[in-house]
């Protein structure tokens, strides 16, 4: 049991090892401070789910679907308010 | 010409004086109208998802599911937000309710979060944001993460901190909270689950609470990647027992990447998590023998690793919509316990996206036992079935 847990733990590292060069090679690093509502709301969303639709809810909606998902997925305030202000602007 | 001058002038000023009340009070109708439709500081919402469909295994065939899961927001202010997710199915012929989950969020500030009640458990990523069948990608769940074949914690009720921080160009999250915990089967009614943990503790087994937390860090600022880490400590054993200072240990790593690909014009998402729990040697009593008693290495992992590729950016829109979907999970419950065994399972989906919340999945699965005994296999009632199965799912997020 032992062995075969070191075996899994090693070769999950190797796979976050190889992923976070893979993702270093072909990112760009703005700081998150400087990215749009819409670049937030295209990579945020998908981490879970696919992009949800901006006319799906209204303002209102989704301003409480805003603070669910702070909660849920942990979003800073920063991406959160942008992410609103894209959605209200979009729908 | 000078009366008729007049009589125009005359018209016209009557009109104003008659239709200046009869605008304003439209301008004043529409306005009233208005802040009627906006919604006060307190606002209710209701969401949440369905399924149903078709299962194929190698003894039975039935169609499943018909179940729905009504969330419930009500956001009481900028800062106040209460949840809850009722979960309504079909089981064994009558219909179930039960509660996912109920509890208050208040927004400290920028980087802190308190939540109370019974909420998902951040331990890995699984039960907190992947469960959902509008957002699992195949249409059953991992080996060990399933309610009765559970390697670690789901929900619980307690009390939680948590948040997300940039961080240069990276981000981070955290989560810390304390619950009930898991509580220890002590074999006194059912011997040959003696040793397992029941994570259903919702009225505490004893005055110990666990503690626990996730710290999740994201390096990039795309957030393509997200990698965590999960721990949690209880003491589980009964109050007044001999097991009360029997304690566990839990521990899970996760992996999250999801990435476009503009090579093969479609985004490619992988994720993985490896759960682990670890209880104290224990006697307990032996369900061949009862008059003796036994013990072994208390030790279960789960693990599943699962890739997706969406060609979400070709040109066909049929291609467009289309989702591929593979999965491999295995768990591996106590060597030498009575319940202990092992099982691996293969899964492949393909979906086929409706809208961005609305997925139809076809999918194959085979379930193995490796080490298992034929008789032991024959005789299996609960969990995931063993051997090959089709599966097709209709799942719809609302």
């Amino acid at each position: 049991m032992y062995k075969r847990n070191l075996a899994i733990a090693v070769l999950m590292l190797a796979v976050v090892v190889g992923l976070t060069l893979l993702v270093a090679c072909s990112s760009n690093k703005p700081l998150i401070a400087e990215k749009s509502g819409a670049q937030l709301w295209g990579e945020n969303c998908v981490r879970c789910h696919n992009a949800p639709s901006p006319p799906a809810f209204n303002d209102y909606q989704w301003e409480t679907i805003a603070i669910h998902m702070r909660v849920r997925a942990s979003l800073t305030d920063e991406e959160v308010q942008k992410i609103v202000e894209f959605l209200k602007m979009a729908n | 010409m000078k009366r008729w001058g007049s009589t125009i002038v005359l018209v016209v000023l009557m009109g104003v004086l008659v239709g200046f009340p009869v605008y304003a009070q439209t301008g004043s109708t529409v306005e009233q109208e208005v802040k009627a439709l906006k919604p006060g500081l307190s606002r209710f919402l209701l969401r949440g998802y369905a399924h149903s469909g078709f299962e194929s295994y190698e003894k039975e065939n039935s169609f499943v599911g018909g179940s729905f899961n009504p969330i419930f927001l009500w956001q009481q202010s900028d800062r106040l937000l209460f949840e809850g997710e009722l979960e309504v199915a079909l089981e064994d012929g009558t219909t179930t309710l039960g509660l996912e989950y109920a509890n208050m969020s208040y927004i400290i500030n920028k980087r802190m979060i308190v939540r109370v009640g019974k909420f998902l458990i951040p331990f890995g990523i699984f039960a907190e944001r992947l469960h959902p069948r509008w957002i699992n990608r195949l249409p059953s769940n991992p080996l060990g993460f399933n309610h009765g074949e559970q390697v670690g914690p789901a929900a619980a009720l307690g009390a939680e901190i948590r948040g997300g921080a940039p961080l240069g160009t990276a981000k981070i999250n955290y989560s810390v909270y304390i619950i009930n915990g898991p509580s220890l089967n002590d074999g006194s009614e059912t011997p040959e689950a003696a040793g397992m943990l029941h994570f259903d503790n919702y009225e505490d087994n004893n005055t110990n609470k666990a503690v626990g937390g996730r710290f999740g860090f994201l390096p990039f600022s795309s957030s393509a990647l997200e990698l965590g880490v999960s721990a949690q400590y209880a003491k589980v054993g009964n109050e007044n027992s001999r097991y009360r200072d029997v304690a566990a240990r839990l521990f899970a790593l996760d992996l999250s990447l999801v990435k476009t690909v503009p090579a093969v014009r479609g985004i490619v998402d992988v994720k993985a998590q490896y759960s682990l729990t670890q209880v104290d040697d224990a006697s307990y009593i032996n369900p061949d023998k009862p008059e003796t008693m036994y013990t072994f290495k208390n030790e279960n992992a789960a693990y599943f690793i699962q890739g997706t590729f969406k060609p979400a950016f070709v040109a066909n829109t049929f291609f467009q919509k289309l989702e591929f979907a593979g999965r491999y999970s295995a768990m591996t419950l106590a060597e030498g316990a009575a319940w202990g065994g092992q099982k691996n399972q293969w899964a492949v989906s393909l979906n086929y996206w409706l809208d961005w919340r609305t997925v139809v999945k076809f999918s194959y699965q085979y379930t193995d036992a490796p080490g298992a005994e034929a008789e032991a296999v024959e005789h299996e009632e609960e969990g995931t079935p063993l051997g090959g199965a089709f599966l097709i799912h209709w799942s719809f997020g609302f």
